[in-house]
């Protein structure tokens, strides 16, 4: 998979001028490596809704947030890589860090999560990985406002829908495409394309997502323990208090 | 069958008026009188016009209407227990609005007052007679998705407390004024008072009981109101199931007297979807949904028109059933009673910070 996305990155570098770097993956974690060492790609936080949603809150089109509703279903995968990505989504939306949470988890299967931040916006955090294989990942990201509710999905469905829908004797299909330069990529490796050229083209932008997956690292281990042991964790800078 | 007489009660629930189409409409009710629990309920009640006498005293509607078998009481909460020992000291059956009472001693006395006079009680949760509801049930019985490891439930609305006020006064709505946590200046008897539903469904379809319950409040989006208006709670079931629920008033409203269109704010007032995830598999259901959808009329704004299944049916249909027939419906206050401590372990939990199992 990595070679798809490395051809692919190599494009964007030598079209934009920017050094190039390679992106390698480990227990489902991306990083790229580049010259001042590796960085963990967290490419939600370059995908297109979740910087519009960002954009709602920052330029006060939804004034006053009081909670996020996220939710995340998959075909397999890691869950826990799942819950941390949302957590990690409503932390960098909501402009504050998780200061507890409480999470109550079906084995590896689905885990359903209350968190705070430090601004007082609650969350809720629903991930499941029950989906059969082949299907496209379910989810949904609503903010709630005192002005306005903004969400990535329409009012009154409840799967994701798409841009083109064929119908033939083939049966069925749907086609979703939001980058022409990667054209041909699956959404997800243009997602991890995309971060990863973001982290080559802006050094910054590397100290300040290992930070972040250091805490997700944090987040990770304090919902095991909240659903272990059935307790509300505390947490500062991403460690348990 | 002999239609029930029925006759209601107070006026001032969230659900009066859905009930004015069902009591007329429904043969197998025979709607003799109501009484209002003040001339502002009166003098809406009459807006609706359905030819039905209306009194503003139990005692002169029974006097008046002595063939009165049932009752629905649609008042609010803080009124229930009063009313149930009207009813029961006149052997009157009841139909009672969704959450009887929060203190549990009152509850005990409701059902000792129901037991010794033979009388029937159900509590109204109209979601379980939802066709949508049908289906989900009769799917995971035959195991589409396996064995249930975990369900997700929103129970969102509007909220009501402009058209009826009793909704934003602890006293009426929990019962008494008790804060949410020190510190916090609202008090119980918000959204979570209003959306008992998915708190029931979850027993029904994993036949379990709460093991223990966590719930958190986030900031209001109505600051002028003194009850919460947003909340989650997840817990898990005795089964194992894992849960997450959010009985949220998220949705906002015209602040409006008499609900009428133009009510929502967020093009859909209401909301109740459910996600099972289970061994096997996934289903997600829109229990109120599809919709067909217009920017008409009054505001010109993109709105859901439900397209309602009339849950009422299915429900007045069971308390007829059970009136003639002297049977205990599904939903008793027996039943009902571990949904309202699971209710208040959330609001045990929103002052603690703590996972809480039900009294």
């Amino acid at each position: 998979m990595t070679t798809d996305l490395n051809k692919a990155l190599g494009f964007l570098c030598g079209k934009y001028s920017v050094a190039s770097g390679e992106i390698i993956e480990k227990d489902g974690v991306f990083r790229v490596r580049c010259g001042s060492g590796d960085v963990t790609l967290l490419p939600w936080r370059v995908e297109r809704r979740f910087t519009e949603l960002g954009n709602l809150i920052a330029n006060r089109t939804l004034e006053d947030v009081s909670t996020f509703r996220f939710s995340s279903m998959t075909a397999g995968g890691r869950l826990m890589n799942q819950v941390v990505r949302e957590l990690d989504l409503a932390a960098w939306l909501g402009g504050a860090p998780v200061v507890s949470l409480f999470a109550v988890c079906s084995g590896d299967a689905a885990a359903n999560v209350i968190a705070k931040l430090a601004n007082d916006i609650s969350a809720s955090i629903e991930c499941n990985n029950k989906l059969p294989a082949g299907a496209e990942t379910i989810d949904r990201h609503e903010i709630i406002a005192r002005r306005g509710i903004a969400s990535d999905r329409v009012v009154d469905t409840q799967v994701p829908q798409a841009s083109i829908y064929t119908f033939t004797g083939q049966g069925g299909a749907r086609y979703t495409d939001t980058d022409a330069e990667l054209f041909g990529l699956g959404e997800a490796q243009i997602r991890l394309v995309r971060a990863a050229f973001a982290a080559l083209s802006n050094p910054a932008l590397g100290d300040d997502w290992n930070a972040a997956a250091a805490v997700m690292d944090g987040l990770a281990e304090a919902v095991r323990k909240s659903d272990s042991a059935s307790v509300m964790i505390n947490l500062q800078g991403g460690k348990q208090i | 069958m002999k239609p029930v007489k029925i006759a209601m009660m107070s006026l001032t629930h969230g659900h009066t008026r859905k009930y004015y189409q069902t009591l007329r409409e429904n043969s197998k009710l025979d709607w003799v009188a109501s009484c209002a629990e003040d001339q502002a309920a009166k003098d809406v009640y009459e807006l609706y016009k359905t030819g039905v006498p209306c009194y503003l005293s139990a005692e002169e509607m029974f006097r008046k209407h002595p063939d009165i078998e049932a009752v629905v009481l649609a008042s609010a909460n803080d009124r229930h227990l009063e009313q149930v020992r009207f009813c029961a000291e006149r052997g009157i059956d009841i139909l009672s609005m969704k959450i009887p009472t929060f203190d549990m001693d009152e509850y005990d006395k409701m059902i000792e007052l129901c037991g010794k006079a033979g009388i029937i009680c159900q509590i109204e949760l109209e979601l379980h007679y939802n066709p949508v509801v049908l289906r989900l049930k009769k799917l995971l019985g035959e195991g589409a998705v396996g064995r249930i490891l975990s369900v997700q439930a929103t129970n969102i609305t509007l909220s009501p407390v402009w058209a009826f006020p009793w909704q934003g006064v602890p006293e009426a709505s929990f019962g008494s004024r008790v804060p949410l946590r020190a510190g916090d200046r609202r008090f119980r008897g918000g959204a979570l008072c209003d959306h008992p539903h998915v708190f029931d469904m979850i027993r029904w379809l994993t036949g379990s009981d709460f093991d223990c319950l966590f719930a958190e409040v986030a900031p209001n989006l109505r600051p002028d109101i003194e009850v919460e208006d947003m909340l989650l709670v997840n817990g898990r079931m005795k089964d194992g199931t894992a849960f997450l629920f959010d009985p949220s008033w998220s949705r906002m409203e015209e602040r409006l007297k008499v609900p009428a269109p133009g009510w929502e704010v967020f093009p859909k007032r209401m909301e109740v979807n459910i996600t099972v995830t289970g061994e096997n598999g996934v289903l997600v259901c829109d229990c109120f949904g599809p919709n067909v959808y217009h920017n008409g009329a009054p505001n010109d704004r993109y709105t859901v028109q439900y397209t309602y299944f009339d849950e009422w049916i299915g429900l007045i249909d069971e308390f007829v059933d059970c009136v003639r027939h002297r049977k205990q419906p599904k939903i008793n206050l027996k039943w009902h009673k571990q949904t309202i401590q699971a209710m208040n372990a959330c609001y045990e939990s929103i002052s603690t910070r703590t996972p809480v199992r039900p009294a």
